[in-house]
C-alpha cells in the first residue's frame, strides 16, 4: 500500500465460547515478526473453503480468524493442519513473544 | 451424620421417583413403564495431555478409587448427576435407556475448557494461571452430562436463543446436582456455576451467577462477567454461536427466581417443572425464550395445578426477566 517492498499483514484470532463463555483475542502484525516469510508461507497453505464442517459440540471453543481482509469461523474441532499451526503461532507470538 | 441424612433423603426420593415415573409414563406412552432404572456404568479415560479421544481407560464402574484427583472427581460427579436424574426424576441415565457414562480427563495442554462431544464428557486441566482443572466443580461436571440429556430430549439447536436455553438447562441441573449433594435449599444455595475453577489470582466466585447474572467475576485480566439478567440487556453477537453462554443468564435467573419463590429443595419443585418441560417431547428444537417460558408455565400447571404456588412463581419469574405474557 505504501509501495514498500515488505508487505504488511495483520492476523487476528478471536476465540469465543467454551463453557466459561470468555472471549479472547490475539493480534499479530506479520511484518513486525522475526521471520515474515515463514508466516506468508503458512498463510498460503490455508484453505478458506473447508470441505468438511463438523457438527456443533456444546461448550467447544469457536475461532474467528482474520488474515488481512479474509475471514473464516471454525469450530475448535475443525481447527486442524495449517489452521491449527497458525492459531498456535499467533498465540505464542502474543503470549510468549521471546519465542518467535 | 451427613451421610445418613443423605441416604435417607435419597431413599425417600427413590420412592417419590417411582411415583413420578408412573405419572410421567402415563402421560408419555406405555413403553416407558418397561425400562429399568439401572445404576450408573461409568468409564473414565485419561488423554494424557493430548487431544486424542478417548484416551486410556483408567477407571471402570466399581474399580477402586484412583489417586488421580481429576479421575476421582469425574467418577464421583457422574455418579451424583446420574443419581439426581434417577432418584428424583426417574430417568435412566442420559438417554433414559441406561447409557454408559463416558468421560475423559487431562485433555490437551493447559486446556482451559470442558465440553460434551456428543458421546462423552471431556475435561481440561486449565492453564494454571486463570483456570485450574475443570473437574474441580461439581456444577460443571453436571453441566456437561446434562448436555447429553438435552441431546436425547429437546435437542435444542446450539445457536441463538435455543442454544442459550440448551446452556441454561445445563446450568440449572448442574446447580441442582450440587445443591442436592450439599443439602442446600434454594435459600441456602450459592447459585454459582463453576465455583472453585478459578485460581487464587482471579477476582471472582465462578463462571456464572444464576442469582445475579453479570456479577460472577470482575477481574483485571478477565474483565467483568458479561451476562445479562433480563431481556432489556439481551446481547446480539456473532461469537459463541450467537451468545449461548451470555444470554443463558436470562433463563438462569428466571429459574432462580421461581425456585426461591417456591422455597425448599429446588431440585424437587422447580427442577421437576424444568425436567418435565424438556423431557415431555413437545419443545421444538428451535425453541426461543418466550416459547420456553410458556412451556414451563404449562408444565407447572400440569404437575402442581393451575394457580398453584408453583405455577404462579414460575409465571412471575418470567415476567421479572422481561418474558411475561
Amino acid at each position: 500500500m505504501t509501495g514498500d517492498a515488505t508487505p504488511v499483514m495483520k492476523i487476528t484470532v478471536t476465540r469465543s465460547g467454551g463453557i466459561a463463555g470468555l472471549t479472547r483475542e490475539w493480534v499479530v502484525r506479520v511484518e513486525e515478526q522475526g521471520d515474515p516469510d515463514s508466516w506468508f508461507r503458512l498463510v498460503e497453505q490455508l484453505s478458506w473453503q473447508p470441505r468438511h464442517r463438523s457438527p456443533v459440540q456444546p461448550d467447544r471453543f469457536v475461532y474467528r480468524i482474520r488474515v488481512s481482509r479474509r475471514r473464516i469461523t471454525l469450530p475448535e474441532q475443525d481447527l486442524t493442519g495449517p489452521w491449527r499451526q497458525l492459531v498456535d503461532r499467533v498465540r505464542d507470538a502474543v503470549d510468549q513473544p521471546e519465542k518467535d | 451424620m451427613a451421610h445418613v441424612a443423605q441416604a435417607a433423603r435419597e431413599s425417600l426420593a427413590m420412592d417419590e421417583s417411582i411415583r413420578h415415573d408412573r405419572a410421567v409414563a402415563g402421560q408419555q406412552g406405555p413403553q416407558r413403564g418397561a425400562r429399568r432404572l439401572e445404576p450408573p456404568a461409568r468409564s473414565i479415560f485419561d488423554a494424557e495431555r493430548t487431544e486424542t479421544l478417548p484416551g486410556v481407560l483408567v477407571r471402570s464402574e466399581g474399580d477402586e478409587p484412583s489417586p488421580d484427583i481429576a479421575v476421582a472427581e469425574a467418577y464421583d460427579g457422574f455418579g451424583h448427576t446420574h443419581a439426581l436424574f434417577r432418584e428424583v426424576y426417574g430417568r435412566a441415565s442420559i438417554d433414559d435407556n441406561n447409557l454408559p457414562l463416558l468421560g475423559t480427563v487431562h485433555f490437551g495442554r493447559d486446556y482451559e475448557n470442558a465440553f460434551w462431544d456428543g458421546g462423552r464428557m471431556v475435561f481440561g486441566d486449565g492453564d494454571g494461571m486463570v483456570f485450574g482443572r475443570f473437574t474441580a466443580s461439581l456444577s460443571v461436571i453436571g453441566h456437561e452430562l446434562v448436555h447429553g440429556v438435552t441431546q436425547y430430549t429437546a435437542n435444542l439447536i446450539y445457536r441463538g436463543q435455543s442454544g442459550a436455553l440448551n446452556e441454561s438447562i445445563s446450568d440449572v441441573f448442574g446447580a441442582l446436582v450440587e445443591q442436592r449433594v450439599l443439602g442446600h435449599t434454594a435459600a441456602d444455595a450459592s447459585w454459582i456455576i463453576g465455583a472453585g475453577l478459578f485460581t487464587d489470582r482471579v477476582e471472582g466466585l465462578g463462571l456464572r451467577s444464576m442469582k445475579a447474572p453479570g456479577t460472577a467475576y470482575d477481574d483485571d485480566v478477565l474483565g467483568k462477567d458479561p451476562q445479562p439478567a433480563s431481556m432489556e440487556d439481551y446481547i446480539d453477537t456473532v461469537g459463541d454461536n450467537g451468545g449461548v453462554h451470555l444470554n443463558s443468564g436470562i433463563p438462569n435467573r428466571a429459574f432462580y427466581l421461581a425456585a426461591t419463590a417456591i422455597g425448599g429443595e429446588a431440585w424437587s419443585s422447580t427442577g421437576q417443572i424444568w425436567y418435565d418441560t424438556v423431557s415431555r417431547g413437545t419443545l421444538p428444537a428451535s425453541c426461543d425464550f418466550p416459547a420456553f417460558a410458556r412451556a414451563t408455565e404449562a408444565a407447572a400447571a400440569d404437575r402442581f395445578g393451575s394457580d398453584s404456588i408453583e405455577h404462579v412463581a414460575v409465571t412471575e419469574a418470567w415476567a421479572t426477566v422481561g418474558l411475561g405474557l
